[in-house]
Formats: structure tokens, sequence, C-alpha cells
């Protein structure tokens, strides 16, 4: 069994109007690879072409060049789907319906028999915490209920591959942390998650890796702690020491018989990277940034 | 009953359209394949245009053979769900309530209620059936799009060709569901709007033997639903009425004088399913030379042809297959005249016809008989089986007047001079026998099925690829051209007068006569061009539009003529047979589609 399960090669995406001509490039040259068991994050701010990626690894758009593949097939083959799900932003669920229905709905589009589908559905109904409302039409449901639903019918298939677009969107901040909770909860049972989010603080509680993308390109990618840590500074956490040492800290520490704790490299928050990246690719458009910061 | 086209047995039928049918199908695929690669190879190469489309048609071969039927059904299922959600329910409020209401504005004075019954209740059904197919078909896949629905639904391991099939069959279902309710109500109204009764007081009985001396009783029904029929009882008390509105009443006395008891029975005679054995009409002309046609009076119908009376004009239908044993009490015909007269005469009297029986082969012919010709109705007449020549002698009608491979011929000439009858070969039939209405009122409804069937593919087809206006607007165009195929064919056959359509539009703007030809010159050669093209486009899209107006058997129902099984036949192999194609069209047209675009 192969370990990358989501391999993209000089993916771009360029949206054309009705005469062809170009209109937007929303996605230049990706190169990604996410690799089992891991949770993925993809990070940028609007019209950074997460969206289209996920998309385009989901099969929903076609590239103009290069490809995806997702769990060794490409994009647009439609057996692949039998091993992912896939949560949208807003949950896209039939509003006529009620929760049963729905799960029942989308375990028939997986090939389930009855009993499996009935077993399935009572078990994630119960997971999301919606077994009151497991009648009720999904128009009288409230935006956190749907999300939650939402969530249901992504885990429907047990899948391996789980795509998240902006998780936490919509959830209080105790239905965050279920949210959170549940995904940590699924990469604990090997599956591996790749998730856009906006939520910043999110993304640092929970990916392994992350890629942040602005205007179509990626700018960064590596571990999180790896890119949190900013190599060029350094700082000594000690105790035990008296007020004189204090003064001749940074040169007397082993004269003086203090004890190390730790010597690392500080970290910054993913907010304040985030935010750095994108002043900078703002201020250098086009330049990769990758690695200047972590690896 | 109107029948423009002669009907077609089915092996010659099927023989013809599947020819035909491969043919479009081979020019459309074809047509198709060309379009894809060329519009590939113009922005990627011809060597990707290629290998995509040859993995494209490779990949639909393995997608509609591998469709997974509970896939398929999960869809239909969330299709009848979405439908019922819509529009069905407030199509059935509508139905119900322009059944309730719209009958109060039917004429009862008509002629024929019944036929302004069925044809009211049959052509409302197929009005809301079709506006429901048209708004579901359409607006569906559009509005999964619009609202993101389609996004959790196309992740999941569902193909393109799954999508199309389970709402097709989804419509479908909620389509025949709608059909049959309407059918049920559209029964119930029918029925209970011609079912009535007649009272028959004393005082408007008298007795026969006063005025013509015969045993009996004669008199007239008290006034229902604005119409009263006379009649007459024989002498053991039982009788008929007069046929009025196109019924009568089958009605009984007991006892006599005062306490004498009136009985009288349901309408009967309308809501029929009549089976004819339609003849084949050729002509004589007034020298009585044989003429393919008869005579036009100016009609610009030029369905029925007529024959000058007191000429020796003659219509004459043949007919095969007649056996002695189907017809033990004579040769029971119908008969729908026009009359065209020449002059006003005495507008009350009728004008008279004379009608003959003649072997084909041996030419023995029967005396003729002489009928009035009533106008607007259906004559029943008996050929009895013993009849007498023009000299008096007697004939066997199975001996001497039908062959033996059961052919007969029958004459029938205008006896007032100077007077016309019109005829076509549906207007005189033998009436082979009667069949149930009810069975023959759901025939109808299988042809309105059908319809529904067509043009729920047609909007499907159309929302895979057109936004919904465009879409609505496209399958709009589709059902209109498929009712008037046969003036697409006029105007891609060059038949009309007046032009092809740019001619005719510039004879309206500039208020020139029809018949008044263009002078030559640069302008009559563009737009003579510009018409030639759209013949040729004419022409084409007489093969793909889908014919509705044949499909709809409301005329048979209403006039009372059984609908022939052939007929059902023909029409739902045709209907498969344009459904399938469409189906795999909007499959490979969603395909191509970016869903998420």
């Amino acid at each position: 069994m192969s370990d990358v399960v989501i391999e993209t090669r000089n993916l771009s995406k360029v949206y054309r109007d009705f005469w062809g001509r170009q209109k937007v490039r929303a996605l230049k040259a990706l190169d990604l690879e996410v690799r089992r068991g891991e949770i993925f994050g993809l990070l940028g701010p609007n019209g950074s072409g997460k969206t289209t990626t996920m998309k385009l690894l989901l099969g929903l758009l076609f590239p103009t060049s290069g490809e995806a593949l997702v769990l060794g097939k490409p994009a647009t083959d439609v057996t692949k789907n039998e091993r992912i799900g896939y949560l949208p932003e807003e949950s896209y669920l039939y509003r006529f319906l009620n929760a049963e229905e729905t799960l029942d709905f989308y375990g028939r589009l997986f090939d389930m028999p009855a009993h499996r589908r009935r077993r399935r559905a009572a078990e994630l109904i119960d997971l999301v915490g919606l077994s009151g409302a497991k009648r009720r039409q999904l128009r009288e449901y409230s935006k956190g209920m749907t999300r939650r639903l939402g969530l249901a019918q992504t885990l429907i298939n047990d899948p391996e591959l789980v795509m998240l677009d902006e998780p936490t969107s919509g959830l209080d901040p105790i239905g965050t942390r279920e949210m959170k909770d549940l995904i940590l909860d699924l990469k604990a049972q090997g599956k591996t998650v790749l998730l856009s989010s906006h939520q910043l603080a999110d993304v640092e509680d929970v990916c392994d890796r992350i890629a942040i993308l602005h205007l179509g390109e990626l700018k960064e990618l590596g571990r999180v702690d790896s890119l949190l840590k900013v190599q060029d500074e350094l700082a000594i956490r000690c105790t035990g020491l008296n007020e004189a040492a204090r003064q001749e800290i940074s040169d007397v520490i082993r004269r003086h018989n203090g004890t190390l704790l730790a010597m690392e490299s500080p970290t910054m928050t993913l907010e304040e990277l985030f935010l750095k990246i994108v002043a900078e690719s703002e201020a250098h458009p086009g330049r990769r940034v990758v690695g200047s910061h972590g690896s | 009953m109107v029948l423009e086209t002669e009907p077609i047995p089915f092996w010659p039928w099927l023989t013809g359209t599947a020819h035909e049918w491969w043919q479009v199908l081979l020019g459309l695929a074809l047509l198709g394949l060309g379009l894809g690669l060329v519009v590939r190879a113009v922005r990627y190469g011809p060597l990707d245009a290629v290998r995509t489309v040859s993995r494209g048609v490779w990949a639909a071969i393995v997608d509609l053979a591998r469709i997974s039927p509970r896939r398929v059904l999960a869809l239909a299922w969330l299709a009848r769900r979405e439908a019922l959600h819509r529009w069905v329910l407030m199509a059935f409020v509508l139905f119900s309530l322009l059944l309730l209401f719209g009958a109060w504005f039917l004429d009862e004075l008509s002629n024929d209620p019944s036929r302004l019954y069925l044809a009211f209740v049959l052509e409302m059904s197929r009005g809301l059936l079709l506006l429901l197919a048209l708004l579901l078909s359409v607006a569906s896949i559009p509005a999964d799009l619009a609202q993101r629905t389609i996004y959790t639904v196309v992740t999941k391991p569902v193909r393109a060709s799954e999508l199309v099939l389970g709402r097709l069959l989804g419509f479908w279902m909620v389509g025949t569901a709608m059909l049959v309710m309407f059918g049920i109500v559209g029964y119930v109204v029918v029925m209970r709007g011609l079912t009535h009764a007649h009272e028959i007081l004393p005082q408007h009985v008298s007795n026969l033997s006063e005025s013509s001396g015969d045993a009996g009783l004669t008199g007239r029904t008290e006034t229902t639903r604005r119409h009263h029929h006379t009649f007459t009882f024989d002498g053991q008390g039982r009788g008929r009425t007069e046929p009025t509105q196109g019924h009568w009443h089958a009605v009984q006395v007991e006892g006599s004088g005062s306490s004498a008891k009136y009985t009288v029975g349901s309408p009967q005679g309308w809501l029929q399913a009549r089976v004819p054995i339609w003849g084949k009409l050729h002509f004589k002309d007034r020298s009585g030379a044989n003429a393919e046609k008869g005579v036009s009076v100016g009609e610009e119908w030029a369905y029925r042809s007529y024959i000058e009376g007191g000429t020796l004009a003659t219509a004459i239908w043949r007919f095969d297959g007649l056996r002695a044993a189907e017809f033990p009490q004579g040769l029971p015909l119908e008969l729908t005249i026009r009359v065209f007269r020449t002059y006003k005469g005495d507008i009350v009297s009728a004008v008279q016809g004379g009608l003959r029986l003649r072997n084909p082969e041996t030419g023995v012919t029967s005396a003729e008989r002489t009928f009035p010709a009533h106008e607007f109705t259906t004559d029943s007449l008996l050929i009895p089986t013993k009849l007498f020549d023009a000299d008096g002698q007697p004939l066997e009608l199975f001996r001497d007047l039908v062959t033996p491979s059961g052919a007969v011929e029958i004459e029938l000439q205008c006896i007032t001079p100077s007077q016309y009858f019109g005829m076509a070969q549906p207007d005189l039939y033998v009436r082979a026998s009667d069949r149930s209405f009810t069975l023959n009122f759901v025939k109808c409804y299988l042809g309105v099925w059908l319809q529904m069937l067509v043009l729920t593919a047609v909007g499907v087809l159309f929302s895979t690829f057109l936004n919904l206006p465009v879409a609505l607007m496209a399958t709009i165009g589709t059902l209109l051209g498929g009712y008037r195929l046969d003036y697409i064919r006029e105007l891609a056959a060059g038949r009309m007068v007046g032009g092809g359509p740019i001619e005719q539009i510039v004879r309206l703007f500039t208020g020139m006569n029809m018949t008044t030809k263009f002078e030559e010159g640069t302008q009559r050669t563009v737009m003579t061009m510009a018409d030639d093209a759209l013949r040729w486009l004419f022409q084409r899209l007489t093969h793909v539009l889908p014919d509705f107006g044949a499909l709809s058997d409301t005329s048979f129902v209403a006039d009372g003529f059984d609908i022939p099984a052939v007929r059902m036949l023909e029409h739902s192999v045709a209907t498969l047979a344009f459904v399938v194609p469409v189906f795999v069209a909007s499959y490979l047209l969603f395909r191509t589609r970016e869903v998420a675009r």
C-alpha cells in the first residue's frame, strides 16, 4: 500500500470565460504530497486556491494542466470516492429530508446494504449528537446541527481519506473543540485527513503538516512544529538562579551551577507565520518561500 | 375521425424507422466525436485530443456498463422526494380545481357532450402533466448546482450515468403517479358529468294508434341537462329514445293509463371504443374515369375530396379480409359525409346520397340504397346479408358481393345534382366490433405517459449543460416543434406557399402578396440562400425532434374509436428509441461538465 494518499504534479487551473479567454489563474503548478495517516492542512486567504485544490482533488473541477492522484487514482475517477469522505464548507444537504433519510440516502450511494446503512446511520447520529432530532426535516436544523449532520454523512462509508473544507465553520466553541477532537480521533484510527481552514488556531492544534497557498501558488509546506520554529533566535528557560546570577545570565549559567531546563528556538504562533508569509508574498509576488521558515 | 396519415403495419414501420434511427444516431455520434476532437485539439493539440477522446469513449462504455441499480434507485428516490417537495401537490390541486370549475363552462348544448367532456379531461391531463414534467426535469439539475447540494452527491462513487438515469426514473415515477391520479379523477368526472336520467310524465305520452294506427306509445321525456328525447314504445311496452346529443336511452313502461310507470335507462351510445376496418379510397370523376382524388371545393385543408352530385363521380372504398362469420347480421357501416352546397335550395331537406356494393372480381353490384346525408354526424347503416341487384334479382352479401378473399367495394355517389359530397378515407368504415371504453381511456393515458417520458428526457438533457432559463426555453421549443413537426416538415420540403421563412418574413414586412414572385437580383439570391440553409437545418431537425403530436391519441377516445394495439406498440418502440439515445447524450454532456464551475 502506497504511503502517499494524495499527490499533485504541476497541478494548474485556469478559469476561462464563455469564449475560452483566461479569466483567473486559480492554481499554478502545485506539487503536493499528503501521506497516509497524517492531518494535512491547506491554508490561505480568500482566492488563494485552496478550495480550487480541494475541488480538483474531488473531481468537481477538471485541471487545466498537471495531474492529481487521490488514493492512487486520477481525481476524475469516481471509484476513488468509495474510500473518501468529504465535508463541504456549508454541508450542502437536502433540506426536505430528515437526518435518518439523509444518511440512508448517502449510504445507498455507497451501495451499502440496508442493514448496514441502518446500523451506520444510527451510530453516526449518536456520534454527532443528533439522536433527539433525527426525524426532523433539515430545514428546521440550526447551522451547527446541519454541520454535525454534514460530518456524519462524511463518515458514512468509514473513509480512509477525509477531506474537510472549513470543518469548524459555523460551530460554537464546544462544537469546535468536539470537531478537533474528532479529527484527532480519525488520525488515531489511521485515517488521513486533509482540511482547509481559516481558523489558524484550529489548524495549529490538529495539523501535522500544512501548505500555505497565496494567489494560487504554494508558499510554504512542512511540519507545523518546524514551520513555527524561529531559527535565528535562542531562548533559554532556567530556574534556581539568584539575583546576581540573573544579572549575568547570558554568560554565567554554567559557571554558577544553574539548572538548564531548556535551550531551543522560540516559536511564533501560526497566525504570526501566516500573516508574515502573506505580507512577504504580496511584497514579492511569485517568489517561493518554502524552506525559509522550516522544513 | 380525422386521420391524416394512413396507419402503417408494424413490421414495415419498424424496418423503415430502424433504418432512419441508425443513420441519425451514427450521424450524431460522429458529429459529437468530431466536435470533441476539434475543441480539444485547438486547446491542447491533436495528440492530446485523440488520447482524451478515446479515453473518454472507453470510460463512457465502462460507466454505462457498470450502472449500480441501488444508486440509481437512491437517486430516483431523491428526485421523487424533491418533486413532491416542489411542484407535484400544486399540480394536483390545480388539476382538481380546473376540473371542478372548468366543467361548469362546457357547452351542455353541444351536439356531442361526451366528446367535449373527454377532450376537456384528456387535454387538461396532458397539459398539466407535460407542464409538471417540464418544470421538474428542467429545474432539477440547475437547482442542485445552484444550491451546491450536488457536491455531496458527486463526491460519492456516483457515476454521471447513474445521476442522469436516477433523475429520469424519479421524475418518470412521479409523472406516472400523477397520471394515474389524473386518470382516476378524470374518469370519475367524465362519468359523473355525462350520467343523467330523464323523467317521463304521463301527460307527455300518447297512443301511437291515434296518429298512425300502430299499437304502442309515443312521447317525449322531460328536459334534463338542457335536452330531451322523443321515444316510442312497442306493443310490449319497451322502446328506446331517438338519439339526441349523440346518445339515447332505453325506455320501458309497466301498467297503463294513470297507473303506468315509466322507466328511462342510463345514456347509451357514447363513451364507445369502436373497432373500425378501414378501406382504401379512390375516385371516379364526373365522366366515370378512374381518378386518384375528387375535386377541390377551395378549402385550404385538402383532407377531403369532393364528388359532384348528379354525375358519374363516385367515391369507392375497397375493403379486404371481411369474413362472413364475423358479420352474421350483415355489414355494419358508419359514414360521415361533408356536404358542399353550390346553391341554397331546400335547406331543410338533406342532400341525397346513393350507396352500392360491388364485387371487385365479378362486377356484381347491388341495387342503389339511397340515404339522406346528415352533416356533422355519423350515420350508421347495416348492409343486410340478403340484397337485390338493380334488376331486382336476390343477392347474398358474402356469396355474391364479397370475394372469397373478403374483398368488396362500396360505391358512394351524391344524387342531388350540383351539390357535392366530401369524404376522406376514414369517413366510411366497417364497424367490426366494440371494445371496452375504460380500457380505451387507459390506453389514451398511456399515450400521454409516453409524451411525459419523452419530455422529461428532453428536459433533463438540456439541464445537463444549459442554465435554467436557457434549458427551459430549449425544452419548450422542442415541445412546440414536436407538436408542429408536420409544419416543420413542410418548411423543410419547401412546400409552403410564399417561400421559406426568410422570404415569408420579407413578404410580411413589405406587404407583398404570397403568390407574387420576387424580381431576380441580389436580394432574392441572398434570401433564397438563407432559406436553403434554413431548410437544410429544418430537414435535420425533423429527424431528431420527437413527434409529440403523433403520440397523442386523444382524438381516438374523444371520437369513440378504439386505439389500435399496433399504434400503441409503434409509439412505445418510438419512445424507447428516442429516450435511450437522449439518456446517453445527457450522460455524456453531464460527464464533461465541471460541477463546481
